[in-house]
């Protein structure tokens, strides 16, 4: 198990870069490794980032996920669509980051993001919180729609005989009854889906700019900048690491692998709740 | 519930039990079909938007695909290209692009990785289910699903930091390094660091998926088989490997395609220049610099504005998305045999 000590590495340069400074001051441009600042701005930015992501996403799945599931019949559209969605779970996200910033660079979409300013025809910057969570929600939506489908589908069958047979109507049926009873394997996918967004880099990369902090009005956390802020770009963890490390430009490898372990502790809260969810369920069903 | 859900229940009963229809009342039936039709529409955006997002990046790759035709696979230059589309004046932009150091640069990663990920996953994955001890079950499997969901710029920070390093310092020669310098800078990062960096990310997807797949193997077939006096070892070798091998294969399928779109991690250690590693160099071959069709689109991302830059781009993208799909239907079809040979 070569692999497990890619984790210890991990863990034991990082522990060193962390400490309360790093987790609380945003990143200064400098090459020092010393004067570089810390993690709050990117931090913050995988936060608002997987939040705009799932709550575009999260309804929109469950919905297409119910229909697939319980209403759908079995034609060659469906059959297609569902085609379409597996083989979009397995799309490199790289090509969607490509398909989102071409969607929202077209001038008409501009109220996303920003209009650049002294270009003649026209045309939208094309990278902000808005456009990056919007486009994660395209790249989650096949996945969560896949698993959501298969919590419901997994839903056993003799709970809607004997809703119907108590003569409740099917809509009443699936929100009471199927809905709930699916809802630990709808969790799992959805907090998988959230930490899929968390961990990609591609996206944010290309559609989330290349600052590493939040270029909206300033202080963000004043409510009337809200809304400017998430039409701002920004950065989250995944791009402060490339930009951190001597692939990108900031050099400063422990800050790199302090902010890698803040990641790595995210993903591994996000593991423990699956696992803990999951045993929820095995217990109901016991 | 269990007690209900062990009682036999007749497929003709099922059909007569659920007919919702029996006992609608009017109002009610108005609210159901509303709903029932708003769930349509979702499902309609949901299959637009994916149908959408095959016909925006056909069309965005169009234009550079038919200006260069079958070249565009086999001719190289790739980076000169990009700075000729790139500096080109808006009046005779430049539509020449060779893809081929990235389409080779793609396929000599990921076929690397695979022959590095297979063997190794294999082991770990027979280990985990025959050999290790129960006590020492549990904290492995979790480990190796953390490590599944750790981000591939996380692998490529390790890469950059550590792997590259070393082989800058112990395979790279002086004498190599002058020998090569006017093909290419050999300075650590390489294919061969590009194939151990995402050997390591899809081991742990591989481990994952064939270790759930010789779970499921009948115990009967083991059973038999020891019955019969066969060795530990060679029943594991002749019947839970040909046994379990549809989900070996289908995680194989699964690891392929996230070697195939990794952009971050690869641009980060392997070198980031357009550049065709020779087999004729002998084993500077495995440290020659490379780049991938996904990595191409992260570093290349600046020349979005230009629209021949930006279809260039596009078409690397077309390029993936269609060996996802070849993947996908791969993957599908070896489900279904294995099916149909009643296994």
């Amino acid at each position: 198990m070569v692999c497990f000590a890619i984790v210890i590495y991990l863990f034991i340069k990082g522990i060193g870069a962390i400490d309360w400074a790093f987790l609380t001051q945003d990143p200064q441009p400098s090459l020092r490794e010393e004067l570089s600042g810390g993690i709050l701005a990117p931090m913050v930015g995988t936060i608002l980032l997987t939040a705009v992501g799932i709550i575009v996403a999260f309804p929109w799945a469950l919905a297409t996920a119910t229909y697939l599931a319980e209403y759908a019949e079995d034609n060659f559209f469906f059959g297609a669509l569902r085609l379409g969605i597996d083989v979009l779970a397995g799309v490199p996200t790289i090509v969607y980051a490509i398909f989102g910033l071409a969607i929202f660079s077209l001038p008409e979409l501009a109220f996303f993001s920003s209009m650049v300013e002294g270009v003649a025809e026209g045309k939208a910057f094309g990278r902000s919180f808005l456009v990056s969570g919007i486009t994660m929600a395209v790249m989650v939506l096949p996945f969560v729609i896949k698993s959501c489908e298969e919590a419901i589908k997994a839903v056993p069958q003799t709970f809607r005989e004997a809703a119907f047979a108590l003569g409740v109507s099917k809509w009443r049926t699936i929100s009471r009854v199927i809905l709930p009873a699916a809802r630990p394997g709808i969790i799992t996918g959805t907090i998988l889906g959230i930490g899929r967004i968390a961990g990609d880099t591609a996206i944010v990369w290309l559609c989330l700019g290349g600052s590493m902090n939040l270029t909206g009005p300033q202080p963000w956390w004043y409510p009337q900048n809200w809304g400017a802020t998430l039409q701002n770009a920004g950065s989250t963890l995944t791009t402060f690491i490339y930009y951190s490390s001597p692939a990108g430009e900031g050099n400063s490898p422990n800050k790199a692998f302090g902010a890698g372990l803040v990641l790595i502790i995210i993903i591994l809260i996000l593991n423990t709740l699956v696992d803990y969810i999951g045993s929820i369920g095995k217990l109901k069903e016991e | 519930m269990n007690h209900l859900d062990s009682v036999p229940v007749k497929e003709e009963e099922v059909k007569v039990i659920v007919n919702p229809k029996v006992f609608l009342v009017s109002r009610q039936s108005v609210k159901e079909f509303l709903i029932e039709k708003g769930l349509f529409l979702f499902t309609i955006l949901s299959s637009i938007l994916i149908f959408f997002v095959f016909i925006f990046v056909a069309k965005e790759a169009w234009p550079v695909l038919k200006a260069n035709g079958l070249a565009f696979v086999y001719t190289g230059g790739w980076d000169q290209d990009f700075y000729r589309a790139w500096v080109a004046t808006a009046k005779e932009p430049s539509w020449r692009f060779g893809a081929l150091p990235l389409i080779s640069g793609t396929i000599f990663t990921t076929l690397g990785a695979l022959c590095f990920t297979v063997p190794l996953g294999l082991g770990c994955a027979i280990f985990l289910v025959e050999v290790c001890p129960p006590w020492f079950f549990k904290p492995v499997e979790s480990t190796v699903r953390l490590l599944s969901a750790i981000p591939s710029v996380i692998y490529g920070l390790v890469g950059l930091l550590v792997v590259v390093p070393w082989i800058d310092r112990h395979l790279v020669t002086n004498e190599m390094a002058l020998r090569m310098a006017k093909v290419a800078a050999l300075d650590g990062t390489s294919l061969l660091a590009g194939i151990l960096v995402l050997g390591m990310m899809i081991v742990p997807i591989f481990v994952a998926l064939a270790a759930d797949a010789l779970r499921v193997v009948p115990k009967v077939y083991k059973e038999g088989s020891l019955a019969l006096g066969v060795s530990h070892w060679r029943t594991i070798i002749k019947i839970m490997l040909p046994g379990a091998k549809k989900g070996i294969i289908a995680g194989a399928i699964l690891a392929t395609g996230r070697a195939i779109g990794e952009a971050i991690a690869l641009s980060m250690v392997s070198g980031s220049v357009a550049n065709i590693p020779n087999p004729g160099h002998g084993l500077v071959f495995f440290l020659e610099p490379l780049r991938t069709l996904a990595s191409t689109v992260v570093d290349n991302a600046e020349g979005m504005g230009v629209p021949t830059c930006e279809s260039a781009l596009f078409a690397c993208g077309a390029f993936l998305l269609v060996s996802c799909v070849i993947l996908s239907f791969f993957a599908r079809w070896v489900a279904r045999t294995q099916k149909q040979g009643g296994s």
